[in-house]
Order: structure tokens, then sequence, then C-alpha cells
């Protein structure tokens, strides 16, 4: 198979560095976060809904711009098209006038693979995700959970360096995310990339990662980063049971409810606060007119 | 619990029956309708359809039927045609950038205003009789709403699947290949439909006005000269090309779509 991925990309490790990010200048998402991914590393990112996730990824794949401080791979921002990038969106994209296994070959068609090459490469990956069988159909004829396998094998059809993974596998049952869970960890284990996924599973988080970042409210950034020293090789009935897999577990579930209890920021309150500084800035500034005059 | 189950499946076969089976009636029952309001008229008021076919038989005998025809096929080719071409850029830039559409609706919506017929006439002047004249008024009539049609759809193309193709690698000029020219053919298809009947009505108007040949002249002439078989063979022929066109046409991309668009 390929070369793996920690090879490709060398020692450099992805540098989030004093990270500001607000949607128009009003909802302030992230106030100077920090952040080394490893090459190879399998970081897992939860957090509260609405804590910015989706918006880190967003940043990380060059989609939005930093306000200030720098994302950088070997030195450089990471742009959309940089075929090192992966990412699986949180809700699948998929193409509907496409086939299924055409969806999976769609990005090795942008590069000029020839087709009997990309469609054996394509087939790979399809049945590695566990839907050989269903290549001709057209994707809005598969059920959710299938349409976010197939996104799952489009993304890693490509052997990207550097996966982003939103909630990949948030519309699937139990059993299957838990096999699935199984499958990517093999796939990392043979290509090595460098993955972030977000989830909104502590079990999940737990099981993949190195190293778990627990996000809080905006604009809060990370809360805490919890080293996850879980041994490799994983599988489920050995790693789920052990001492361990549920000590991590605790202390998320205590963490996560510290994070939701924070009092979310009441917009009409912050208002209403920016509202009174100008009314008070105003009468100052009348005041001292006032004694000027 | 079972029994309802039981209970619901013929119920739904028999609903599903009469979807298929009217449709066959409409063009018949019309016929039956013209032929009992045909018995209260004498025949050079309102022919019987025999009448008609009977006209339609001399005029194809005398093979004059098939240069009338083959007249407003070539007009309809010139004006559709050339409203394709410059809907499609048009549609396409007014989509893609936001100071040409700012640019582009206005003069859309003004051209919508006016009848399309209204400008025979001075194109007739310009132009005289024949087929520039009408080419022209087809234009004007077909492109305006297709450059609409096709814009909005450009426009409802969602980001997400622009975004997901740029991940994968694609470029500028392949997002337009692979994305936005598949995502948009429901939208092209509707465009081609709405251009393709609107060009139509230009063209017999056009031609009862600024031809001497051609389906809408045979209408026309067959006023002026009191001839009502003709006239009727003429409005036939106007249906029937349309309703022939959106068969094997529209019909046949459509299917192409469809199956991804409902699915
Ligand atoms: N395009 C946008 N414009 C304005 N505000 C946005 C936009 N996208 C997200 N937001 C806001 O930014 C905040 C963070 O959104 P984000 O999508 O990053 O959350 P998330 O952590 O991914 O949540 P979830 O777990 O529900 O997916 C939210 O309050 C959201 O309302
Ligand atoms: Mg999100």
């Amino acid at each position: 198979m390929a070369e793996r991925a920690v090879e490709r990309i060398g020692g450099d490790n992805l540098i989030i560095e004093n990270l500001h990010y607000s949607y128009g200048g009003k909802l302030s998402i992230f106030e100077g976060l920090n952040l080394d991914v490893r090459p190879g590393e399998f970081l897992a990112v939860i957090g509260p809904s609405g804590c910015g996730k989706t918006t880190l990824l967003n940043l990380l794949s060059g989609f939005y711009s930093p306000e200030r401080g720098s994302v950088r791979l070997r030195g450089k921002p990471i742009a959309p098209e940089d075929p090192n990038l992966g990412y699986v969106f949180q809700a699948a994209t998929l193409f509907p006038w496409l086939s299924a296994i055409e969806n999976v070959e769609f990005g090795l068609r942008m590069s000029g693979m020839p087709p009997k090459e990309r469609r054996e490469r394509a087939q790979r990956y399809f049945d590695l995700v566990g839907l050989s069988g269903f290549e001709n159909y057209l994707v809005l004829r598969l059920s959710g959970g299938m349409q976010q396998r197939v996104s799952l094998a489009r993304c890693l059809a490509m052997e990207p360096t550097l996966l982003l993974m939103d909630e990949p596998f948030g519309a699937l049952d139990a059993i299957t995310r838990e096999s699935m869970n199984d499958e990517l960890l093999r796939i990392w284990d043979e290509l090595g990339q460098t993955v972030l996924f977000i989830t909104h599973d502590i079990d999940e988080a737990v099981y993949l990662s190195d190293r778990i970042v627990v996000f809080s409210r905006p604009p809060g950034g990370i809360y805490k980063v919890v080293k996850n020293e879980l041994p490799r090789p994983r599988s489920g009935p050995t790693t789920r049971t052990a001492d361990l897999f549920w000590k991590y577990k605790k202390e998320l579930i205590a963490d996560i409810a510290m994070v939701t209890a924070q009092r979310p920021t009441d917009e009409a309150e912050l208002a209403e606060l920016k509202l009174s500084t100008e009314i008070e800035r105003k009468a100052e500034k009348q005041a001292s007119r006032d004694t000027e005059n | 619990m079972s029994v309802a189950a039981k209970d619901a499946v013929p119920k739904q076969r028999r609903f599903k029956l009469p979807e298929y089976s009217w449709s066959w009636l409409s063009i018949p029952s019309l016929l039956v309708a013209w032929m009992l309001i045909a018995t209260q008229f004498p025949s050079y008021i309102l022919p019987q359809v025999w009448d008609v076919a009977h006209e339609g038989y001399i005029w194809i005998a005398d093979g004059e039927l098939f240069p009338h025809i083959w007249a407003s096929f070539l007009e309809e080719v010139g004006g559709f045609g050339a409203a394709i071409i410059v809907s499609m850029v048009a549609g396409f830039l007014a989509g893609f950038f936001k100071g040409f559409r700012e640019y582009m609706v206005p003069l859309n919506g003004l051209f919508m205003a006016i009848p399309p017929i209204a400008w025979a006439p001075l194109m007739l002047i310009i132009f005289g009789i024949g087929y520039t004249t009408i080419v022209i008024v087809i234009f004007i009539s077909a492109v305006n709403p297709m450059i609409l049609t096709i814009m909005e759809g450009v426009l409802q193309i969602q980001g997400q699947e622009v975004r997901a193709a740029r991940v994968l690698g694609a470029k500028r000029w392949q997002l337009f290949l692979y994305v936005y020219l598949p995502a948009s053919l429901p939208f092209v298809t509707a465009a081609l439909r709405i251009g393709f009947s609107q060009a139509w009505r230009a063209l017999v108007a056009a031609e009862m006005i600024g031809a001497t040949q051609g389906v809408g002249w045979m209408v026309q002439m067959g006023g002026e000269i009191g001839n009502a078989r003709q006239v009727l063979l003429g409005i036939v022929l106007i249906g029937l090309f349309s309703y022939l066109f959106e068969r094997l046409f529209f019909r046949q991309i459509e299917k192409r779509y469809e199956v991804w668009r409902l699915a």
C-alpha cells in the first residue's frame, strides 16, 4: 500500500499559534488558541455544540483565514486544494449526480489518475468502509450512515497525510460506529496520517486518540488536554473494559459537564453592556465638554 | 397490526392504476368534442376533423407542406440556438459574478416586460420581411427568461459541494466542468424548455406579421383567404411540433437527472 504518511510529511508538526477568529467581528470564537499536533498523532476534539470545532477545521483547511495568528504545516498555511489534506465534513456532501463508487473516484479523477487504476483504488476503500455491493447506487438512495461512509471512503482514497474529520460517524448506529472505529484505527496504523477527529462521543474519543482536547464555550478555546495512555493496538473488548478507559471516561464526563454548565455568553446582556458603556462614554464626553465651556 | 398491513397493500395497488391510464383519453376527447361542435356549423366556418386531415393530405401531396415546416424549423433553430449560446454564457457569468448580475437583471426585467412581438414592426423596418426579422424576435423572447433561469440555478448550487470538490483537489476549471455543470443540468433543462416554448410562440406570432412562409404564415394566410381548414391545419401543426419536441427532446434530457434529483 501507500508509503506511510509520517515518512512523507517528515517530522514537522501542525502548528496552531495564537489563533484568533470571529464571525463578522462580532461573535468571537477563538482568542489566542495554541496547539501543536505531532505528525502521525491521533488527536480527538470534544466540546459542547457551538464551541467552534467546525470553525477550527475550516481554519485548518484554509477555507477561513485567521484574523490573527497562524496555522502552519511545514511552515506554510494549508490551502483547501492541498493534496496532503483530507477533510470529512460534518454532513456528507456527496455529488448526487454520480454513483457511490464514482464519488469515491472523484478526487483521483481530478488528479488525472487513469480510469482503471483509480477504479481499483476506489474499490479498495469502498470495500474498506463496508459498502461492497452498493457501488452503482445513486448516493441519494443510500441511507444517511452509508452516505457518510461513502464520504469517508472518498476522502481516504486520496491518501492524505493530514486528516480532518468532523463527527464522521455521528450518523451511524453504535455497532457500525464501533466497527468503523476499528477500521479507522487499522487504516491509520497502516498509513500513519495525522488525524484531527471531532466527536461528541466520549467513548469514541478515548478509544481512538493519543490526546483529547476539550473545548469550552466560545470564546474559551481549549479547556483541557488529556494525554491518552491507553496501550495500542487497541481492540474493542480489551480496551473498552480497561480501568484506564473508565478513568478517562469519568474524567471527561466531569469536564464536559463543567464546560457545558459554564454560562453561555448571553448576547442580549452583552449588547446591553456595550450600550450602557456607550451611553456612559457619551455622558462623559458631554460632561467634559460642559466643564470646558 | 398484521391485518392492517395486509389491507394496505391492495389499497395501494388500486390507487396506482388510474395514474397510468387516463392520459390516453385527453386527445381523443378533444377530437370528439371538435367533431360534435363541428356538426353544428357549415364546413367553411368550422370544418370537420377529416376535412382538416384531407387539407393536410393535399398540402403534402402538392409538396407544399414541407417547405413551410422547414422554414419555421430553420427560424427556430437560428433564434433559439443563438439564445441558448448567449443565455448559457450570460447566465453562468451572472451566477458567478455579482457585479455582472447586478448589471444584467434589470435589463432582463425590462425586456421581459415588453411582449416580444412588439419588436416585430421595428425589425421589419430595419431588416424587412424574412428570416432575420423573425430570428431576432425569437431570440429576444427566449433569451431573457433563459438567462434568469440559469442564473438562479447557478446561485442555488450548494457551496458544500464546491467545498468538497476543492478539498478533493479540483482546480477552477475542473470545478466548472465537474461540479457546476452537472449540478446545473436541471436548471439548464428548465431554461431550455422555457426558452423553446417562448421561442415557438414568438415564431408563430412573428410569422403572422413578417413572413412569406412558415406555419404561422399558413394560419395567417388561411384566415385572410377565408380557408378555415388551412387555419386549423396550421394550428394542429403548431401544437404537434411543440408536443413532439417536448417528448423527444426535453423528456430525454430530464430522464438523465430525474433519478438523482428526485431520489
Ligand atoms: N457561517 C457562520 N456565520 C456566523 N456564525 C457562525 C457561522 N458558522 C458557525 N457560526 C457560529 O459559530 C459558533 C461555532 O460554530 P461551529 O460550527 O464551529 O460549532 P461546532 O463546535 O462545530 O458545533 P457542533 O458540535 O454543533 O457542530 C456557533 O455559535 C455558530 O452559531
Ligand atoms: Mg460542527
